[in-house]
Formats: C-alpha cells, sequence, structure tokens
C-alpha cells in the first residue's frame, strides 16, 4: 500500500430481492481512509448486501456505490483498490490454503509469491499446504484476510472477521486493522456487536432493517447522558429526590428495590449519596454503555 | 482480448489442477471406454453377435478392418465424462462459492465464461489424447487371443483427430450448460438425461431430427472418417458433415453461454 486508501461511498442504496424483500433502504454513508469504520447492525439489517453491492457482487436496485467514484467493475485493478474478506466460506475443500491463495493471485495477475506473503501476514504459514477441510473456522477466517490482503489493497472490507476468532486472533486483528489504518488505509469492518469492535473503530455506521440510524464517530455514541448506574441503599426513598434534582437525570426503581439512575456515572452518583448522608450498600456502573445505546438505537433488547 | 484472458485461464489451469476433480474424471472416463473396447472385442471374438444373429458363423467380425475402426471409435464414450468436467468447471465455483473471489478477481463475468472454455476445450483434446492411448492399448491386448485385422495408422488417425475435436467441443458445451444451470446436481442431472435417454428416444422416433441435437452433432462432428454407424448406431445418412456437426455444437456452446451471459451470470451473488 502506497497512497491514501480510497474512499468508500454509499449513495441513496437500495436493494430489493426477487421485487419483495427489501433488504437496503435509501442507504447513504461515506467510509474515510486512514480510519477504521464499523459498519453495525443486528444479523440481517442488511450489512453484507451492502458490502456485496460495494465490490459489484450484487446489483443495486437504485442509487450508487462507489469506490473513489468509480464502481468496482470500473476500477481499473480492484484487487490493488480494495481486499474483501465476506465469509469464512469460499473455499474449495479439497484445495490447499496456498493453493487457493495462488488461483486468485493468478486471477488477478499477482506473482503467486504473494500466497506465502499474505499466509505469513495472518499467521498460517505452517497451515498453508493443509487442505482447507481441515481448518477451523478462525483459520478460514485468517484465511478469508490473507485473501483480501493479495493486491496489498488500498481499502479493506471485512464482513464480520471477528467471527470464529479466539481472543488471541480478535487481539491481533486490532493491531492488524489499527496498523492498517494509521498507514493511510480504508477499513470498513461489519459486526453485529458493538463491543466486539468497540476498541478498534473510529467511525461508526450503524443499520437496522437497511436503514440508516446513525453515523459518526465512536465518541458521539456515548453522549453524556447515556451513563446509567444502578445502586442499592436502605435510604433509597431519600435519596431518589437528592438524584432527581440534578439535570437530565432520571432514575427508575428497579422490581428487586435497586434504582436504576441514567445520566450519571458512578463516581457522581457515589458524590450525591455521599453528600446527602445515605448509606450505600451496592453501586455499581453499568458495564457496557456503549453496546446499550448500540441495543437501543438497533430496537434490541436491553 | 487473449491479452486479458491470460491470467484467467492461467487461474483455470491452477484451479483445475489443484483439486483430484479431473484427474478422477480422466481415470474414469479412461476405464469406461476401454471396458467398451475390451467389451466389443470379446462379443465379436467369442461369436456373439453370430450366434445372435442366428446365422452360420463364416468369419470372426474381427477380421473386418471397419469392425477394428468401429471399437477403436469407442474412445468417443469418454466424450460424456467430458461433458461433465466442463458442467463442473462453472458449477463448481457456485456449489463451493469460490465463484465470489473469482468475480471479485475479474468483475467482468462474461471473461472468466470465456477463459474456461479455452482451458476446459484444452483438456478436453488432451483427455481425448490419454484415452485414445490407452484404448490402443486395450484394444491391442484384448485381440491378442483372436484372428483380427491389423490396427493400422489408416483407422487410428480418423478416430482421434475426431475425437479430439468432439472432446475439445464437448467440454465447452459443458462449460456453457454448467453457467446456464448453476446448480451443481440439476446441471448433471439434466444434461446426463438429455445424453442419454433423450437423444436416445428423439433418435428413435424422429431420426432426422436427432442429427441437430448435441449428442447427435457430436456423432456428426467425430465422423471425421464415416465412422457414425460404429460410434453412434446412426447410419450415415442420418449424420451431418463433419465440419456441420462441429459447427452446430459450436452453436448451441455458444447460445447457451450468450445467455448465461445474459441471465444466471448476472445474477447477485449473495
Amino acid at each position: 500500500m502506497t497512497a491514501p486508501g480510497p474512499t468508500l461511498q454509499v449513495e441513496a442504496l437500495t436493494k430489493v430481492f426477487r421485487r419483495r424483500v427489501t433488504a437496503v433502504r435509501n442507504l447513504s454513508f461515506t467510509v474515510e481512509p486512514g480510519r477504521v469504520t464499523g459498519f453495525l447492525g443486528p444479523n440481517g439489517s442488511g450489512k453484507t448486501t451492502t458490502l456485496r453491492c460495494l465490490l459489484g457482487l450484487v446489483r443495486p436496485t437504485s442509487g450508487r456505490v462507489l469506490i473513489d467514484g468509480r464502481t468496482y467493475a470500473d476500477l481499473p485493478a480492484p484487487v490493488h483498490a480494495v481486499g474483501a474478506a465476506l465469509e469464512a466460506s469460499g473455499f474449495h475443500p479439497g484445495r490447499t490454503a496456498r493453493n487457493h491463495l495462488r488461483v486468485v493471485a493468478t486471477a488477478a495477475g499477482l506473482p503467486t509469491t504473494r500466497a506465502d506473503d499474505v499466509l505469513e501476514a495472518v499467521g498460517l504459514a505452517d497451515a498453508g499446504r493443509r487442505r482447507v477441510v481441515e481448518y477451523s473456522l478462525g483459520m478460514r477466517q485468517r484465511l478469508a484476510l490473507a485473501t483480501a490482503l493479495l493486491g496489498d489493497p488500498g481499502a479493506l472490507i471485512l464482513d464480520e472477521p471477528a467471527n470464529g476468532l479466539d481472543p488471541e486472533g480478535i487481539a491481533w486483528l486490532r493491531t492488524f486493522l489499527r496498523q492498517r489504518a494509521a498507514d493511510g488505509g480504508t477499513v470498513l469492518v461489519s459486526s453485529h456487536v458493538l463491543s466486539e469492535v468497540q476498541q478498534t473503530v473510529d467511525d461508526v455506521v450503524i443499520i437496522n432493517h437497511g436503514e440508516l440510524i446513525h453515523t459518526g464517530p465512536l465518541g458521539g455514541l456515548a453522549k453524556p447522558g447515556t451513563a446509567r448506574v444502578v445502586l442499592r441503599s436502605p435510604d433509597a426513598d431519600r435519596l431518589r429526590p437528592l438524584l432527581e434534582e440534578r439535570p437530565d437525570v432520571t432514575v427508575t426503581l428497579r422490581g428487586d428495590g435497586a434504582l436504576v439512575v441514567d445520566g450519571l456515572t458512578s463516581a457522581e452518583a457515589g458524590h450525591v449519596a455521599f453528600v446527602g448522608g445515605c448509606e450505600l450498600h451496592e453501586l455499581s456502573g453499568e458495564a457496557d454503555a456503549l453496546e446499550r445505546v448500540f441495543l437501543d438505537l438497533t430496537g434490541g433488547a436491553s | 482480448m487473449i491479452g486479458l484472458l491470460r491470467p484467467l485461464v492461467a487461474a483455470e489451469w491452477r484451479k483445475v489442477t489443484t483439486t483430484k476433480m479431473l484427474w478422477v474424471l480422466t481415470v474414469v472416463a479412461v476405464l469406461y471406454s476401454c471396458l467398451q473396447v475390451v467389451t466389443l472385442v470379446i462379443l465379436a471374438g467369442g461369436g456373439l453377435f453370430e450366434g445372435l444373429a442366428n446365422a452360420p458363423i463364416e468369419e470372426s467380425m474381427l477380421l473386418d478392418p471397419d469392425y477394428i475402426g468401429a471399437i477403436l471409435g469407442q474412445v468417443g464414450t469418454a466424450a460424456t465424462f467430458v461433458l461433465l468436467l466442463g458442467i463442473i468447471a462453472m458449477t463448481g465455483e457456485f456449489r463451493h462459492m469460490t465463484i465470489t473471489s473469482t468475480f471479485l478477481a475479474s468483475p467482468r463475468r462474461s471473461r472468466v465464461l470465456l477463459a474456461k472454455m479455452l482451458l476446459y476445450g484444452a483438456l478436453g483434446a488432451m483427455i481425448a489424447v490419454v484415452a485414445m492411448a490407452f484404448v490402443l492399448v486395450a484394444a491391442s491386448v484384448a485381440l491378442v487371443p483372436f484372428e483380427h485385422a491389423p490396427i493400422t495408422m489408416g483407422a487410428i488417425v480418423p478416430v482421434l483427430v475426431g475425437a479430439v475435436i468432439g472432446m475439445v467441443l464437448y467440454a465447452i458445451l459443458g462449460v456453457s450448460i454448467g453457467s446456464l444451470i448453476t446448480n451443481q446436481v440439476a446441471a448433471i442431472v439434466s444434461a446426463l438425461v438429455w445424453v442419454l435417454l433423450f437423444e436416445a428416444l428423439v433418435g428413435l422416433a424422429f431420426p432426422g431430427v436427432a442429427r441437430w441435437l448435441p449428442g447427435g452433432a457430436l456423432n456428426s462432428a467425430m465422423d471425421v472418417a464415416l465412422r457414425a454407424d460404429a460410434t453412434g448406431g446412426m447410419t450415415q445418412a442420418e449424420t451431418l458433415p463433419a465440419w456441420a456437426g462441429i459447427a452446430v455444437l459450436l452453436v448451441y456452446a455458444g447460445v447457451f453461454a450468450a445467455i448465461a451471459s445474459r441471465t444466471t451470470l448476472r445474477r447477485d451473488v449473495t
């Protein structure tokens, strides 16, 4: 990768399958180089369809999908511009990983030595001569990523790349994608779990039922008002109005007697209790505030 | 155009040499055609045909040079497996979803189809030559116990030329069928039912029509030495001239490929 990666543009994309099932509806977003963009949404929300449209595998019903202003098929050297890992399938089970990569390299006009380079890059150098039928899901994910890397592309498009990876693999993938973006590459990575990519992405594009819900920097998701604290106190009746005095705070009494406070961090809530002289038996910040925001946005159960 | 196709043809060669399908189908094709040869030799040499004909045996059929040619012509039975190889070339990509990386490397999908037709045409020729070599060995060995007419170059060359032409065309036809019917099982079953059943029935009912169908055209195309009566059960009057048989098969493959390029190959790959 020498130049900055391409900008990916999805413009008013709509895809209707078999004239009935609307997978994507009027979807627009832009993916910038030099950043890792998380493409988030529940299963079946249209992520894969959108990615396949970007790659010219699925024909949009209306709207456009452009890579630096061109469609995938019009790119002069598609595998140099974009590398894609769409699923951990798409390999002939009887072919070795190395031969799979050599086939794709040959078709793309790349030297077959690239196969060994990318096997090395994804940590499969020792398993390259084994047939794919013997591969675990995690190894297939790595092989899919290796295939995407063959042309040393400016942009990487990865569909649920963390599926089947062990924690070590996920940590490795995170470092790898961060480095790619730091070097100026464009990285678009989909997931149905925000927490999976939370530490990796700079920007998020969130969709549900094929429609855009939110797009922007990850930081913009966790607004101050979105913090949530659970606390338990024998003085709950006295504590509750004290908490509710604070601006933009809502308090609800949970069935088990705990107070659920939206809009305060655990430090702020603890301070209110201390000043008010209320005894606390439990004070806990919700572990995954960001995940809750994501689930709220996509209509999942929180 | 050829320049653009070169990496794709090279990739197809790499694909086919890194799985077992080519070797398996070649071995089966060779064994099948050799079995046909040995069976014909033994039936004739053992006098079974004469026995069936209920006529007095005056002279073994094996002394008839035309019958020796017909025995060698059994190499043509390998063509069915070449057809399957062509079908699997395309349908296998959809079955294993390798079509995704194939179309990502070559978003111009018709080029993939053309590259496959070129390479599998060459593989058809290769299988024809290999099968011919084994058929010659099988015929020579099987004929040893019997008194027979010699196997001459005059008998071998036309059969070989016909086999090569026929199998090149059948491989290309197979690729075009696989592009039109991308479901592997459906494509194979359709092709086998067509070649083995439908065409045979048409041949019985309307002999004049059968020569215009792919199987009949194949017999015509392979009939360089006018031996179609030996290979396809057709009389000379029922076959087309060899050049016309070649043209008919190319038209089938071309029409199938053109339809596939505008329909099945344009479909969404999901």
